[in-house]
């Protein structure tokens, strides 16, 4: 099963590398952004769209 | 590739066509330009939500979660660990080209849904077409499953068990009222002396207090002491929002360096990526230094605490709070450049725009195409007296120019030593079509905010606009945390008063029953029959209110604002206790009012003095609506004298009926023990209101706009030119009469074009602010704008008019409240 930590959008926190952000680039129809959201670095990812093998 | 000269010529012919919208697109910087176009907008066109914009599910569902989990906690302190759990675990995003960072909702194109006003409202959500996030079924279920748990434990819901049940089946009879008597859905003004020092120096505030009390608490054991109990856990409640809010922040400069660090390939971003997140991880934690900085503060305050609740206005000055900031960088230091500085201050709006709360129905009829009425003040005098302007007043009229945004819009306030360049800045957003700023006067609202209030000069000095219109001082005592403002629909006064208290719109009976009026003997009786009715809806609304405020913190409670104001840090209260020492800024929001003036002056010429109709033949027409009565109803619109024309005989209707109020409001009092004086302005409650008021003796059909508000003439019914009005509104003492009086104009663009009107407005502006008034805002677009945008409205989506108290993009609006902001007089100057 593929976790969030496998990920290169995986950014653990220093402090506690068992947690951190999901970062992705987003485009949506009016503008790009970068987006943050925190997840468990154990998380299931085999279902994620944005998921990208380190 | 277009020149520089090319590009001038373009924008000179533009300029010369009048089309502003266009003249800002090719006058702003590229990256304003993007950040512009970048926004979802958020407002409403015509009441829907423009497609693409959702709801945002993640911060209920956090804030749920965490409220579960603290079950049994005080509410303030339950309240507080449930944002917390928001602030750190909803995503956040950075728009690319942004220096300024944090906005309301996870994605750009989100709406925050403030669930805890009223259970009732929330049901409205299930019927919205296209806000639902995909997969619609899910979420609908996630929807279904929060309303349940919500259901029976919102503000509102909570209330109504709490007061009266004839009041509260009237008050939401939605006939005489409108707005929530519960800082759920609110406005308040933001301690911002005190929070500048940043989120540390209240947390070491805090520390002290909490320390002071523990100590008290090992002494002698004394029912005294027994309150202190209770305050800890509200401090605890406001450390908790404090330490989460640095965090919050915190998160935005992680991902900034994360972007610039992995992600980002131009070297200029990248830097300005650093700089963002050494910029959030200085403030809110610590006082500002630079003018980003102090952007930067007051939008994260801004934003966490519009997750706390549906805050309708922004109470603010940021000229005068950011103004030695832009002096510093700009003028002294030279950090920044003017360009750069614009842009920054242009962005800062943006930002602002950028932010969306889901609007039931009712609000966004009442607020058509934006989300609040975030205005914000500009401008004045300084505690001294002195002239209070300054570069970043200049900047954020110029930036207001060039990204053309309804929220926030600019109140400016007037005083007689504003410098001309200023002037002319005010002016020029006139001209370029925004609506604002309004014009406010300093030498008649410092005065007022004395008079009602007792704001000691010094602080009276400060006021903002606490919504659209209200002064409020943004200091320790003066800052108002509710909204406070018993918004009543007048026009039901004149109504009721011809029908014996019933309400034939909603069937039942509303007011008191004052007596057939066909019994009455003269014009006197029916007029203090009129006083009877104005006395009997200021009491009902006021006195839920009151309920409302003393209330709230045990069924609201708000633990953001509380740490944004001094007097609730200092004693451990929730900012919304009114008994913390506030000393009270409430009035009465007087919705559709000159329909009792015409109506009175209607009933007096042609029932009472020429007696060419008796009066059970003017209820039977009303009754009927005027239908089969045309002609009778031609006489009452023609030849009964109208307010605005400087006619003694319906201006001294209006003195007599504001006096009557004026001597009412200091009989009634709002929690602070403090007066609630009236305030008639209008946002768009004729139209709101036009099929629940009642046929009106002015002539009106039930279903016609009401008038446009405030002491503004009816549209098209004054005909005597600018003078007039002003003649007829300066009769009104505007300082002991009311709290504040909307007027709206309409000016000709053509002849206000170039330095001539300029001169002319300026002397329009001398002659208003001599007379004495308060208040005055424009319009100036052209009908033939106004009619090509209504045929058109894809080509003139940025034209932006006054509505009332607001500005709003034209095309947003609905078609009735287009047509009457057109059918409003065009007054001709000089």
């Amino acid at each position: 099963m593929a976790t969030c930590s496998e990920c290169k959008g995986f950014f653990p926190l220093e402090d506690d590398p068992t947690t951190g952000d999901c970062v992705k680039r987003v485009v949506d129809p009016r503008q790009a952004y970068y987006q943050a959201k925190p997840v468990e670095a154990d998380q299931d990812a085999s279902t994620c769209a944005s998921f990208q093998k380190k | 590739m277009t020149t520089g000269a090319e590009k001038e010529k373009g924008l000179k012919e533009l300029e010369e066509k009048q089309q502003w919208w266009w003249v800002a697109e090719k006058a702003r910087s590229k990256r304003l330009d993007y950040l512009r176009k970048a926004v979802w907008k958020k407002g409403c066109q015509g009441g829907m939500y423009a497609p693409g914009i959702k709801i945002d599910l993640t911060f209920p569902q956090l804030f749920t979660e965490a409220w579960k989990e603290n079950e049994g906690e005080p509410l303030m302190l339950k309240k507080a660990r449930a944002f917390a759990h928001v602030f750190d675990k909803t995503p956040i995003f950075i728009t690319d080209q942004a220096q300024l960072v944090g906005c309301v909702g996870s994605t750009p194109h989100e709406l925050v849904w403030t669930w805890q006003s009223t259970g009732m409202i929330n049901e409205e959500i299930y019927n919205e077409q296209g806000i639902i996030p995909e997969p619609e079924e899910e979420s609908l279920k996630i929807l279904a499953d929060l309303n349940d748990y919500w259901a029976g434990k919102t503000a509102l819901e909570q209330l109504a068990s709490a007061v009266d049940p004839e009041d509260a089946v009237k008050y939401m009879s939605g006939a005489i009222s409108a707005g929530t008597p519960s800082s759920a859905a609110t406005y308040a003004t933001k301690d911002y002396h005190y929070i500048f020092r940043g989120f540390e120096a209240i947390l070491d505030d805090i520390d002290q207090r909490i320390e002071e009390t523990e100590e008290k608490l090992q002494g002698n054991p004394s029912p005294d002491l027994l309150p202190l109990y209770e305050k800890l856990p509200r401090w605890e409640a406001m450390q908790t929002i404090l330490e989460a809010g640095i965090r919050y922040a915190n998160r935005y400069a992680r991902l900034a360096r994360i972007v610039a660090e992995n992600f980002e390939s131009d070297p200029k971003r990248k830097e300005e990526l650093l700089h963002i997140a050494e910029v959030c991880e200085r403030v809110p934690a610590e006082a500002p230094r630079n003018l980003q900085e102090s952007l930067q503060f007051d939008h994260f305050v801004q934003v966490i605490s519009r997750y706390e609740t549906w805050e309708v206005a922004m109470p603010h000055r940021p000229d005068y709070f950011h103004g030695p900031y832009y002096d510093r960088d700009v003028n002294i230091e030279k950090r920044l450049t003017k360009e750069e500085a614009l842009e920054l201050v242009g962005e800062h709006m943006i930002r602002t725009y950028e932010i969306g709360i889901f609007q039931p129905r009712y609000g966004r009829e009442g607020l058509q195409g934006i989300i609040g009425t975030w205005v914000w003040t500009m401008g004045g005098v300084k505690t001294d007296g002195s002239d209070a302007c300054n570069d970043l007043t200049k900047a954020y009229m110029q930036a207001a120019r060039l990204v053309r945004v309804c929220n926030p819009t600019f109140s400016f306030r007037y005083h007689p030593n504003v410098p001309d360049d200023v002037m002319r800045e005010c002016f020029e957003c006139i001209r370029h079509g925004l609506g604002y700023p309004n014009i406010r006067n300093d030498s008649v609202l410092i005065p007022n905010a004395m008079h009602w209030h007792g704001h000691p000069l010094e602080e009276a000095r400060q006021w903002v606009n606490q919504a659209c219109m209200s002064p409020c001082p943004p200091t320790k005592y003066g800052c108002q945390p509710n909204r406070m403002a018993s918004a009543v629909n007048t026009a039901k006064m004149i109504e009721y008063t011809l029908h014996n208290g019933y309400d034939h719109v909603v069937n039942m009976q509303m007011g008191p029953k004052t007596g057939d009026p066909c019994e009455f003997k003269d014009f006197e009786e029916f007029f203090q029959t009129w006083v009877k009715q104005m006395e009997w809806q200021t009491n009902l609304i006021v006195r839920f209110h009151n309920v409302g405020r003393a209330k709230d913190p045990e069924l609201f409670s708000r633990p953001i604002l509380s740490v944004l104001y001094e007097r609730a840090v200092e004693t451990g209260t929730d900012a919304v206790d009114p008994e913390n020492g506030e000393r009270g800024n409430s009035w009465v929001t007087a919705f559709n009012w000159c329909e009792n003036i015409d109506s009175l002056a209607a009933v007096k010429k042609l029932i009472y003095d020429e007696k060419k109709y008796t009066m059970a033949q003017l209820v039977e027409a009303l009754r009927a609506n005027w239908e089969g009565y045309e002609e009778m109803r031609l006489d009452f619109v023609k030849n009964a004298p109208k307010w605005g024309n400087d006619d003694d005989y319906v201006d001294e209707i209006m003195l007599r009926c504001l006096r009557e109020s004026a001597r009412h409001s200091k009989e009634i009092k709002c929690t602070s023990g403090n007066n609630v004086p009236f305030l008639p302005e209008n946002m768009t409650a004729n139209i709101y209101w036009a099929n629940i008021v009642g046929a009106l003796p002015s002539g009106r059909r039930q279903g016609d706009a009401l008038y446009d508000g405030g002491i503004s003439p009816g549209p098209g019914l004054d005909k005597k030119g600018p003078t007039a009005v002003l003649k007829s509104c300066a009769k009104i003492d505007h300082i002991s009469d009311g709290r504040a009086f909307l007027l709206n104009q309409r000016l000709s663009p053509t002849q206000l074009a170039g330095e001539k009107g300029y001169q002319l407005w300026k002397a329009y502006m001398k002659t208003w602010a001599d007379l004495g008034m308060d208040h005055v805002q424009f319009n100036m677009v052209d009908d033939a704008t106004l009619k090509a945008a209504q045929r058109d409205p894809e080509q003139f989506q940025e034209v932006i008019v006054r509505v009332a108290g607001y500005s709003a993009h034209f095309v947003d609006i609905s078609r009735k409240t287009q047509d009457n902001i057109i059918q409003r007089t065009v007054q001709g100057l000089g």
